[in-house]
Formats: C-alpha cells, sequence, structure tokens
C-alpha cells in the first residue's frame, strides 16, 4: 500500500518509547509502513531469552510461538500457557480486587468502585510476577479471552506465507474449564 | 402519465437509490463500480477536486460559527457538515462530530423512500429540518438541517448541517435530561420537516419555535447558521460543476466512496491482525431516584453489553453484540442506527483519519446489535432517547481499544489508545438575567484518553464523542449560566496507570451565583459508576471511578469576607471529605435532579480512560517527570510504579534513587507472586459463588436479563463456568 520503510532502529526506539516527539509525529502523519510486522518481530525475536519463532505478539510480554507442530503461548521470561487458542488467562496466577481495602489501594476514597458490583482482576505471570492484564468486570462475568488470533488466515493471506500445520480457528477455552469441572 | 423524475436522466431518487444499492449487493463495490478509474487516471485533478470539497464543507462550518449564538457552536464547535449523493451516500465531511456521516444519509434516504419527491415535494432551495432517533440520530438534540443541490433542473446531491442544540424544548433540563423516559418528554421532534423554501425559513416554523422553545432565540440562531452554510456550500459546489462538468463531478464523487471502501480495508489488512476480539461495557442505568411519569420506569437496572469483534481474512469486520441485555423505560436507550455514528466518530480517529472518510470507511463493517435489545430497541417512535450517548461512550470507547490491540499487535504501537466517558452536570431554572432555560456546563470534553503504545496518553486529550475537543472559554460559558468557575484543574488520583499512563482529566468546580432558582442534575457519560469500565491495556490499571459532588460550604460568606481560600482541587481522593468546611453529598451514580442555592460548589472529576503496560516497569525518568510537574504524588510513585523518590528542596526537584527503585520493583514482583491463586483454584471459589448466586440483586437481574436475551450468551456462560443446563439465575439473589 505504501512505499515507506524505516531504519530498524527507529522501529526500537518506538517500541521503548524513546523516539524522539518530531520523529514520532512525522511516522504518525505518513502512510504506515507495509514491513512494520516483519522489523517489529525481529526486534521482539532478538529480545527474549528462547529461541522458538514468535509468530504475533499477544501483548508486552506474551507471544504466540510456534514450538515444533504446535503453536503455545509463551512469555518472555519462558513461562508457557498452553495452546494459543485456549484462552491463557487460565494458565495465569490471579489476583482478584474484590473488596474495598483491596480496590482502595489502586483506587483511593472517591474514586473506589463498588466492590458489590464490580471486581478488579489482576493476571500474573508465573513465571516472572509480570502484570500481564487488569481486567474491571461486573462479579460473576466470565474471564475475557481478549484476542483469538486467526494465525493462518494472518500468515497465508495478508502476509503471503503460510504457516505449516494449519490449525482449526477455534476457541478451545471450555475444553480446559469443562476438565476443571469435572475434577471439582 | 409517469411523471419524470428529479434525479439522472428523469428517474426518481428512489429508482436511483434501489439501483445504487443493488449494485452494491451485487458487486459489493459501491454503486457497482469494480474498476474505479477517473480519479486514478488523473490524481492531481482528482486531488484538486477533493480537496475544494473538503474546503467548501470547512468553510460552511465556519460560517455557522460566525452566524450562531450558540456557544456549543462558537466554542466547542459541535457540528459537522456533510456532502451526500442524489441517493443520500456521503461524498465527503467538515473537521467536527464527525458522528453523523452515515445518520444524516439516513434521513435523506427515508425522505426518499417515503416519496418526499412526489407527496412532499423536492425543489431548488428547500429547507428540511430532522432529528428524530426514530429514524436516525445519537440522540435528538442533534439537529440537521438537510438541503437538496441542483443543476440545470436535476438533483445532483445535497448538503447537511448538524449542529448539537442547548433547548430542543425537552422535559427539564430539555438538552439531555436524565428523568425523561417517554418520546413525549425528548422535546421537539421533526421528521425531515420542509420548514422553507427559495433559502427562506417559514415564518410558521419560526412561531413554532418561538412558542415552544425556552431559548428559542439561539435555536433559530443555529438554524440560520446553517442555513447560511449549506447554501454557501451548495453554490460552490455549483461552480465546482461548472468547472469540472457534471459528468466528472457525479462520477468523481461516488468513486470518492468507492476508493475509501477499498483503503480502509487495504488499512486493516495492512494495520491489523484477524480473529476475534472481545470486551464487555456494563452499564448501570439508575432510574429509581428520578421523577418519571412512567411509574414502572423508576427502578435500577444493569445491562451488559458484550463486544465481539471479527476481524475476517477478508478485512471485512463484524461488530456483534450478542448477549447484550434488553431495552428498558429510561434515556439510555440507543437508536438503531447510532452505533453506527459511534463506528463512524471512532473510525475517523483511528483508521480513516486522513481527510477522506466518507460512506466508503463504514461499508467493510458489519454491526449485529440484537433485536429488542438496548442497542436495538423495538419501536423506537415510543422510546426516550436523550443519554444514549451514555450507552455509546463506553462501548465504543473499549472498541477503540480493541482496534488499538489490533494495531499494537502488528507493530504500529503509536495508533494504539482507547476513550472513556466522563460526568458533567446540567442545570435549570432561572438564569442570571432571571430568564427560565436550561443550562449546560461545557468543557466536559476535557478527557485523559487511554496511554497509546509509545507514549502517556495526552493530558485532557479529548475524548471519543468528537475529534476536535475544545472546552471553550470558560468566560463565555459563565454567560450562560449563573456559575462562576472556581477552577479546572487535573485530578492526579483519576489516572489509569501503567508503564505509559492514560492522559490525566481536567476536574471542575463551580459555584452558583446570581439566580434566584435553579435546579441540577447529571448529564452525559454518567452510564457507569460503581463498575469502572475495562479500559487498561496490556498490564495498565483502569482509571478509576467518576466523581461527582455537591459542596455545602458552612459559612462561604464568612470564607469570603475573611479572604480565606475556597477549595480548587480535589487532591487525595480518600480525604476530600475531612478537608471541607461544610457538607459533602457525593452521588454514587447520576444524579437525581436537586435544588440548588446561592454558593453551593458543583464538582466533576471524570476518570483517566487507561494505561498500558505493567506499571513497574515505568522509566523512573516519567515518574520524575510527572512529581516535577505535579501530576504524581511520592505515594504513587512508591507504592504504584516501585519507584523510590525524594524531594531536593535545594534542587527544587525529585530525585531518584535507582538501586532503591530496582529493589523495590523485585519485591513487588515477589509480592505477587506470593499473593496470585492458580486461576483454577480461584476459578473453583468463583463457580461456587456463583451457584449459590450470592451476588447483589442488580448483578442477578443482570445476567438473568442477557441469559433471556440470548442463547449464545447462556450456553459460552454456562460453559466458561461448567454451570449445569438447568443453571438459571430466575430464583434472584441476595439483595
Amino acid at each position: 500500500m505504501s512505499n515507506i520503510s524505516y531504519p530498524k532502529e527507529d522501529i526500537r526506539d518506538l517500541i521503548d518509547g524513546k523516539l524522539p516527539w518530531g520523529r514520532l509525529k512525522y511516522i504518525m502523519s505518513h502512510p504506515k509502513d507495509d514491513d512494520r510486522f516483519d522489523k517489529y518481530i525481529e526486534i521482539l525475536q532478538e529480545r527474549v531469552p528462547w529461541s522458538e519463532r514468535i509468530l504475533l505478539p499477544l501483548g508486552e510480554h506474551l507471544y504466540v510461538v510456534q514450538k515444533g507442530q504446535e503453536r503455545v503461548v509463551k512469555c518472555d521470561c519462558g513461562h508457557e500457557y498452553g495452546d494459543y487458542r485456549q484462552n491463557w488467562k487460565l494458565g495465569a496466577l490471579i489476583y482478584a480486587r474484590d473488596d474495598s481495602d483491596k480496590l482502595e489501594e489502586i483506587y483511593p476514597g472517591l474514586h473506589c468502585p463498588d466492590p458489590n458490583l464490580c471486581e478488579v482482576r489482576e493476571y500474573y505471570c508465573p513465571g516472572c510476577g509480570s502484570l500481564l492484564k487488569v481486567e474491571s468486570v461486573p462479579v460473576g462475568y466470565p474471564v475475557i479471552f481478549d484476542f483469538l488470533p486467526d494465525l493462518d488466515a494472518f500468515y497465508r493471506d495478508w502476509l503471503g506465507r503460510p504457516l505449516p500445520d494449519e490449525k482449526e480457528h477455534k476457541d478451545l477455552t471450555y475444553e480446559v474449564t469443562k476438565k476443571w469441572g469435572q475434577e471439582t | 402519465m409517469e411523471s419524470k423524475g428529479i434525479g439522472e436522466g428523469g428517474k426518481t431518487l428512489k429508482q436511483m437509490n434501489e439501483e445504487s444499492e443493488r449494485l452494491l449487493q451485487e458487486t459489493g463495490c459501491y454503486a457497482g463500480i469494480t474498476k474505479p478509474y477517473l480519479l486514478r487516471d488523473d490524481p492531481v485533478k482528482s486531488e484538486l477536486f477533493h480537496s475544494r470539497i473538503m474546503a467548501l464543507l470547512i468553510s460552511g462550518r465556519e460560517t455557522t460559527k460566525m452566524i450562531s449564538g450558540s456557544p456549543f457552536v462558537r466554542e466547542v464547535a459541535e457540528l459537522c457538515l456533510g456532502l451526500y449523493t442524489a441517493e443520500g451516500d456521503n461524498v465527503a465531511q467538515s473537521t467536527g462530530i464527525q458522528i453523523h456521516i452515515r445518520l444524516m444519509g439516513d434521513h435523506i434516504k427515508w425522505m426518499i423512500d417515503k416519496n418526499y419527491e412526489e407527496d412532499v415535494g423536492i425543489e431548488d432551495g428547500d429547507l428540511f429540518i430532522t432529528n428524530d432517533p426514530a429514524i436516525s440520530n445519537m440522540h435528538p438534540t442533534d439537529v440537521y438541517d438537510v438541503m437538496p443541490i441542483f443543476w440545470e433542473g436535476e438533483l445532483v446531491g445535497w448538503v447537511c448541517t448538524v449542529i448539537m442544540e442547548m433547548d430542543i424544548g425537552a422535559v427539564s433540563p430539555s438538552c439531555m435530561p436524565s428523568a425523561n423516559v417517554e418520546r413525549a418528554t425528548d422535546g421537539l421532534r421533526f421528521s425531515c420537516e420542509k420548514i422553507g423554501s427559495k433559502d427562506r425559513l417559514r415564518r410558521d416554523f419560526e412561531y413554532r419555535i418561538e412558542n415552544n422553545l425556552d431559548f428559542p432565540d439561539m435555536f433559530l440562531l443555529d438554524r440560520r447558521g446553517a442555513i447560511a452554510a449549506n447554501i454557501r456550500v451548495r453554490e460552490e459546489i455549483k461552480k465546482l460543476i461548472g468547472e469540472f462538468g457534471l459528468d466528472y463531478y457525479k462520477k468523481a464523487t461516488r468513486e470518492l466512496i468507492e476508493e475509501e471502501r477499498r483503503n480502509q480495508i487495504a488499512r486493516i489488512r495492512q494495520r491489523m491482525v484477524p480473529g476475534r476480539y472481545r470486551d464487555v461495557a456494563p452499564l448501570e442505568f439508575y432510574m429509581a431516584d428520578k421523577p418519571v411519569s412512567w411509574l414502572a420506569a423508576n427502578r435500577d437496572t444493569l445491562r451488559l453489553i458484550p463486544i465481539q469483534m471479527d476481524i475476517l481474512p477478508s478485512g471485512k469486520v463484524v461488530l456483534d453484540f450478542e448477549g447484550t441485555g434488553e431495552w428498558g423505560w429510561h434515556s439510555f436507550n440507543v437508536p438503531p442506527r447510532a452505533v453506527w455514528g459511534a463506528l463512524s466518530v471512532c473510525l475517523v480517529q483511528t483508521l480513516s483519519y486522513d481527510g477522506r472518510g466518507n460512506l466508503g470507511s463504514v461499508l467493510p463493517f458489519q454491526i449485529k446489535s440484537p433485536p429488542g435489545s438496548l442497542l436495538n430497541p423495538p419501536e423506537p417512535r415510543l422510546l426516550a432517547f436523550s443519554n444514549s450517548w451514555a450507552s455509546v461512550l463506553d462501548t465504543f470507547g473499549a472498541w477503540t481499544g480493541m482496534l488499538g490491540t489490533a494495531f499494537y499487535l502488528r507493530g504500529f504501537r503509536e495508533e494504539t489508545f482507547n476513550y472513556r466517558s466522563g460526568a458533567g452536570w446540567q442545570f435549570y431554572g432561572l438564569d442570571q438575567f432571571g430568564r427560565k432555560r436550561a443550562m449546560i456546563v461545557g468543557g466536559t470534553g476535557a478527557m485523559g484518553p487511554g496511554a497509546t503504545g509509545v507514549c502517556d496518553g495526552v493530558d485532557a486529550g479529548g475524548w471519543l464523542a468528537t475529534p476536535e475537543v475544545d472546552t471553550g472559554n470558560e468566560e463565555v460559558w459563565e454567560l450562560f449560566a449563573p456559575l462562576l468557575n472556581l477552577s479546572r484543574r487535573f485530578d492526579l488520583y483519576a489516572v489509569g496507570y501503567g508503564r505509559f499512563r492514560s492522559g490525566l482529566t481536567l476536574s471542575r468546580m463551580d459555584i452558583i451565583h446570581g439566580t434566584q432558582q435553579l435546579f441540577a442534575t447529571g448529564a452525559i457519560g454518567c452510564g457507569t459508576s460503581g463498575i469502572i469500565p475495562n479500559m487498561g491495556m496490556f498490564g495498565g490499571y483502569p482509571g478509576g471511578r467518576q466523581i461527582t459532588m455537591l459542596v455545602r460550604y458552612n459559612d462561604l460568606r464568612g470564607l469570603l469576607d475573611r479572604r480565606e481560600p475556597l477549595l480548587h482541587e480535589i487532591g487525595n481522593p480518600a480525604e476530600f471529605k475531612s478537608r471541607v468546611p461544610g457538607v459533602v453529598t457525593r452521588f454514587t451514580h447520576m444524579p437525581p435532579p436537586i435544588e440548588a442555592h446561592e454558593g453551593d460548589m458543583f464538582i466533576t472529576a471524570a476518570p483517566g480512560t487507561g494505561g498500558l503496560g505493567d506499571p513497574i516497569e515505568r522509566d523512573p525518568g516519567l515518574v520524575k517527570s510527572d512529581l516535577d510537574n505535579g501530576l504524581a504524588t511520592e505515594e504513587m510513585a512508591k507504592n504504584i510504579y516501585c519507584v523510590a523518590a525524594t524531594f531536593d528542596g535545594k534542587s527544587k526537584a525529585w530525585k531518584i534513587d535507582y538501586a532503591a527503585t530496582a529493589n523495590l520493583r523485585q519485591a513487588k514482583r515477589k509480592e505477587r507472586l506470593a499473593r496470585g491463586r492458580p486461576m483454577r483454584q480461584w476459578w473453583g471459589k468463583a463457580r461456587e459463588r456463583l451457584m449459590e448466586k450470592n451476588f447483589d440483586g442488580k448483578l442477578v437481574e443482570m445476567y438473568q436479563n442477557s441469559m433471556k436475551m440470548s442463547q449464545p450468551f447462556t450456553r459460552e456462560f454456562r460453559e466458561f463456568w461448567d454451570l449445569p443446563e438447568e443453571f438459571s439465575f430466575s430464583e434472584g439473589g441476595k439483595a
């Protein structure tokens, strides 16, 4: 769509939030660069201490990686969360701010939500203790599966380089909760 | 004998519209343009053509601002102009509240469908007015002025201007009343009425306005401003046709739409990742304390709006609101077409921001709003819609975050952000000149948007409803209400923490002065209160609860006489009440109408949207910068960001102890690992509570309602919690 391309150093600084404002503004004001994703993945891959190929980042620390014939969610610390089609949160540690004391640590006094109605869930990586996601929902609401990527369509149809071992684009989360229920 | 139509080649507008829609269905391309060529063949000419259209729309908007007397128009520019094809399809829009791209076109299509061409008549110089949400609108206070454009006897297009009115003749406070639950209390509704001809307003229309509004001059001046803008655009378009030729004009305007449709799909494929994105917007409607005419409306209800966005391999996008709760007798229902308005205004701030946003921007999208739900109520003709924005703001605010997620994952972190709603006050009664009328406090748009993926959110940087936020001059707002503005300050505690934090919002304090009788009530954006919207991204926290308060000083006169300072900021929200020498009334939800007195201080503090990333990974340099600028406290630095900082009195700046900071951060990780529970353990406990229905009764009713509305929602809810088939919430819960 465009012939624009930026040096890898710019993309690195952009990721780190260190790109000078003038340059950032320039990038924001121009058509987007088609090769961004490849440079982005290259930089992210250089930074992780493991060798599995990153297929897609899922946030600040999580990635979908190719592990043999499987695609799993992995933290940059090395902790693995299982198949990318299961909500990775089921493999995290959770700290639910579900009473006033816990909520007021973040939201003091007038800004505190109603603990009878609202629960603020924090998901930590069991490997490194990073805070991966904060979820504010009504009490009792199912854990949100923020994003289930259609990886095969992405690589095949959008990037033009299909991935090996195509997987069905399907939410597998309920298989986990069903198993938990049977074991309860 | 069959009469000759006013459209192209003697066709009726209805014939033209049906043909255009058929071609879109058959080819997937707007107006069946499978091979656009005109704009591509001579790009210089096409650029000249498009920029001329943009310039005349924007100059039309400026014309309105010169004529109107309303601070909504003059100060915060709550208006926008659009150019449409003969069929009512948007070609281009001015800057401003770009919500109405498709919505104004819906009214043109409604007129076409109702055969206005024969039954009402559409002639050069005709003036139409419309605001009916049952046809299409965000809320009735947005009024559209519509004018046809003719060229040598043929209708070749339309120009429309939207203006938000301060007074629409509704029940008090008349702009966006919260206590209205029926159509009649929503104020004047115009369903594509012809109100003038030969470019002149009919005098009987003016009489109607003069006799039916508290503030008719403002309304009529807005009409004159809008009509002047429309005339200006119409005449400039005629010049354009004269220069470029009619054939080029008609083809090029249609190609602009088709090219934008194609570009939108290309942008989606370039900047996003296909797949399924999910979020939820829980909304709270507190009506038990509102004086209502329809007694059944006197109840508090919570409603879910689950949001699913499927980005398909084709690049098309489906927005599915399956599981959304039922409509109700309140003014927070959303007119069925309004979701397209919300989509439009989000798109011009996220994907279609190059000035070419038009109908083509939304054509790749499909919206599924369940019939009978809050987002698609039955018989909209019967309902009040004055506060539909409150429902839409946090829903589509969350959707901007879903788009932001897609941008971030694809590497375009600079485009990531999100929005949330805020609170405000409306007043009614006697102004400082003794006239009865509606008043609203401006400036609520100065919100703190979410963090981006590369820097903090912009302080007072904007909100979803308009890409061109301007709080206006306080001195002007003070002319329109018996208020003295005390302060507009950043509320530090309303931030959404994160590696990058949200922007901060301007809280405001106003004192009532110079009125004999005044009442106050909550304003737009009060759709959430007890449940904070889910706006944190990738480890960032959402901003906290919004604040609306009334302060009555014990001895205001004494304080003023002694020249002692009044409060100008909220400060630590845990200590606010103890700092006030008076009575503080804090409203836990959208305030009901209350009587205001001389010296009462009204406060709003809307929270920042959400942070991005783990707060303990925030660059200590950014924490220092916030401390130095008074935008964070030492307590926040230590407890949230885990940054050890001390104030150096000599240099009058904060110093960071990097070694101590590293220790604090390491300790925080250990603390998290110690207190975090494995999900399976937590899930089991949460499931037990669910089975016992050990919840607030409002939540029980909310879940019950979404289950009643949707089998897929019910199935997934049961599957996630592994609940038995027979499980339901129907037996009620703990009140």
